[in-house]
């Protein structure tokens, strides 16, 4: 089966092959699953779904592995900034710069701020921002997508042309001035900055779901015997987008955090006192002769997630790939 | 094939006009006012000439229509904070530097992260390809400004005296080593990742098991059979690459002194140069819309099945 059966009606296939291939792995014949419909004697099983992904993803080592670190790095943003002895916000300049010690295991920033605390409490800000940047993102794409997917025709065909337009578009530039709009970096602002030019390869996949599973004899049946658009779309499109969304989030977490990161450290996002890893990286720049750990500290913590976001996506999508549920 | 060159080239302009109204609409919405900091106000009647010097007193679609008419002449407009300097200027001055480390970038990450990928897809599952394929992680997930605040710590401070090689500026060769390898290094790992599926995906072709069935030389089937086919999705690549670089440089520009484009746009920004912003903005746009333009064209050529489709 090739990618155009499912109404691909794009003009130029170049980039948006590429990226699309991240999401659905487009070439490959997917590697045959052993599922519960195998053996023909035995009772049938009822396996859901995500069951079966589930079993899938845990035969995957690096997808785990990368799954549980994910999972202790949100723990200890969220966890440790409570339990910390240290006031994250308290300057004491007699233990500035300190290399990581046994009293602060990463060390402390030019304002002798206990760098193990501040991270976590940046990781709350960059991880937040990430979260609601990609949740932004994925509820454009998904309104735009299955608006052009579901009515197809003239509709359709408008829609695709003007996501043509904007597709690859660089997104620093633009977001840099939707934060100059919104005069200067907060919380929110980020997160429109961020989310407003990433929306359009979840909006290209979800378009071309939905239009795959509109030909389904499924769908063609709630039709016949009379089921309102509208609960077509709730009842038998949108759930069977949930796979690719889920991945969507994991692939569009990295370039999130990463794009705050870099706004942050040329001075455009999250200004001080509060704490974001980029501009945690900002501070550690400006002192990396005398104590280089101020920045390597919350870059390490950007690129953990980022692998961990990497090798989860991967996990996932050999896991819940769409083509891998068909058969 | 020429039908799909023409219709493709042509396409362009209809974006590039829509990414300018966008940036336009956009820009109009920031507060502020390039003439007036907060320290100097200035006369009504003055702020009034000003405005009308600039046209900033017409309609908003009267102005757009006139900076579209200047694009298309290469005329991006004057500076509005910097008198007697117009963007066109600023373009000149500080494209090149950009303009030269992107392509470095760009170079270094194909002069690496080609045979990187190769390496590892040849030896999959074995410890070149782990090893490969961990330095390709690594150098995709670590920010570059980290690399680039290590690059400098290490080459300048800690070895200074056996390295001597220049942080800061765009003069000399010495000057260009640092920026390229922080700027080049995510791309670079992309390239490498991307050529191993790539291959991985090649070497299960039925035309390679042929190939070997009738005796060739490893070498040939790896270089001719292989590679050849490979690199169509790699050429693909450049696209995001693109985007990379151009997201990368603001940050790289900024940590080594380099006057080029992305470091000027900071500046023009948060001094409410509209113009000078407009300008940028459409620029690295267009830089980006002609790339993808060659970049669909060229897979056009290299992959007929596309063109089938049609």
């Amino acid at each position: 089966m090739s990618s155009t059966s499912s109404g691909e009606r794009t003009q130029f296939p170049g980039l948006r092959r590429l990226k699309e291939r991240r999401y659905l792995r487009l070439p490959t014949p997917p590697p045959p699953t052993p599922t519960a419909s195998g053996d023909a004697g035995a009772p049938i099983r009822s396996s859901s779904l995500w069951r079966d992904a589930w079993y899938r993803y845990l035969r995957n080592r690096a997808a785990v592995i990368a799954g549980i670190a994910f999972l202790a790095l949100l723990a200890y943003c969220v966890i440790w900034p409570i339990v910390s002895p240290y006031d994250p916000n308290q300057v004491d300049f007699s233990q500035a710069n300190d290399s990581p010690s046994l009293a602060h295991p990463l060390g402390t920033d030019q304002f002798g701020r206990d760098l193990f605390t501040r991270t976590a409490l940046g990781g709350r800000v960059s991880i937040g921002i990430g979260f609601a940047a990609t949740l932004v993102i994925l509820a454009i794409g998904v309104t735009y997508g299955a608006i052009a997917g579901f009515l197809g025709g003239f509709v359709d065909n408008a829609l695709m042309r003007f996501l043509d337009a904007l597709y690859g578009l660089p997104y620093l530039p633009f977001a840099i001035i939707i934060l100059a709009i919104f005069g200067g970096g907060s919380f929110w602002t980020m997160v429109i900055a961020l989310s407003i030019a990433s929306w359009f390869t979840t909006a290209r996949i979800v378009r071309g779901q939905i239009i795959t599973l509109k030909e389904n004899d499924y769908v063609r049946a709630a039709h016949a015997v009379g089921a309102r658009w509208l609960r077509i779309l709730a009842r038998h499109l949108l759930p069977n987008t949930l796979g690719v969304l889920v991945i969507a989030v994991f692939l569009e977490l990295p370039g999130v955090i990463l794009g705050e990161a870099f706004l942050s450290f040329i001075g455009l996002g999250i200004s001080p006192p509060d704490a974001s890893w980029g501009s945690m990286a900002q501070d550690g720049y400006r002192a990396y002769r005398v104590a280089p750990h101020i920045i390597i500290v919350p870059s390490i913590a950007i690129a953990w997630l980022i692998l961990c976001a990497n090798f989860i996506a991967d996990g996932l999508r050999d896991a819940l790939d769409p083509r891998t549920r068909e058969t | 094939m020429t039908r799909l060159i023409v219709r493709r080239v042509l396409w362009t302009i209809p974006v590039i006009l829509l990414v300018i109204l966008m940036t336009f609409l956009l820009m109009r919405q920031i507060e502020g006012n390039p003439f007036r900091t907060s320290e100097r106000a200035i006369p009504a009647s003055i702020q009034a000439n000003l405005e009308a010097k600039f046209g900033l007193d017409d309609p908003w679609w009267k102005q757009y229509v006139r900076y579209v008419k200047g694009v298309a002449t290469f005329d991006l407009g004057p500076s509005l904070v910097l008198r007697n300097r117009d963007v066109n200027d600023i373009v000149r001055e500080h494209f090149p530097p950009s303009l030269e480390l992107g392509a470095l970038a760009m170079l270094f990450a194909l002069v690496f992260g080609i045979p990187l990928g190769l390496l590892a897809a040849l030896r999959a599952n074995k410890w070149p390809d782990y090893t490969a394929m961990f330095v390709a992680n690594v150098g995709f997930a670590v920010p570059s400004f980290l690399i680039a605040t290590l690059l400098i710590y290490f080459f300048a401070v800690r070895w200074g005296d056996i390295f001597d090689i220049p942080t800061s500026g765009w003069t000399t060769w010495q000057s260009k080593i640092l920026p390229t390898i922080a700027l080049g290094l995510g791309p670079m790992a992309y390239f490498a990742r991307l050529t191993r599926g790539s291959v991985l995906e090649t070497l299960q072709q039925d035309y390679i098991r042929t190939a070997r069935a009738k005796g060739l030389r490893r070498r040939r089937v790896v270089v001719v059979h292989t590679l050849r086919n490979s690199l169509i999705p790699v050429v693909t690549a450049a696209g995001p690459i693109l985007g990379f670089l151009i997201t990368g440089s603001f940050v790289i520009e900024q940590i080594f002194a380099i006057p080029g484009i992305g470091r000027y746009y900071v500046t023009a920004v948060t001094g409410r140069d509209y113009s000078v912003v407009m300008g940028l903005t459409v620029l690295l746009a267009m830089i980006v819309i002609v790339a993808n333009m060659v970049v669909d064209i060229l897979y056009g050529i290299l992959d007929p099945r596309t063109r089938e489709a049609r």
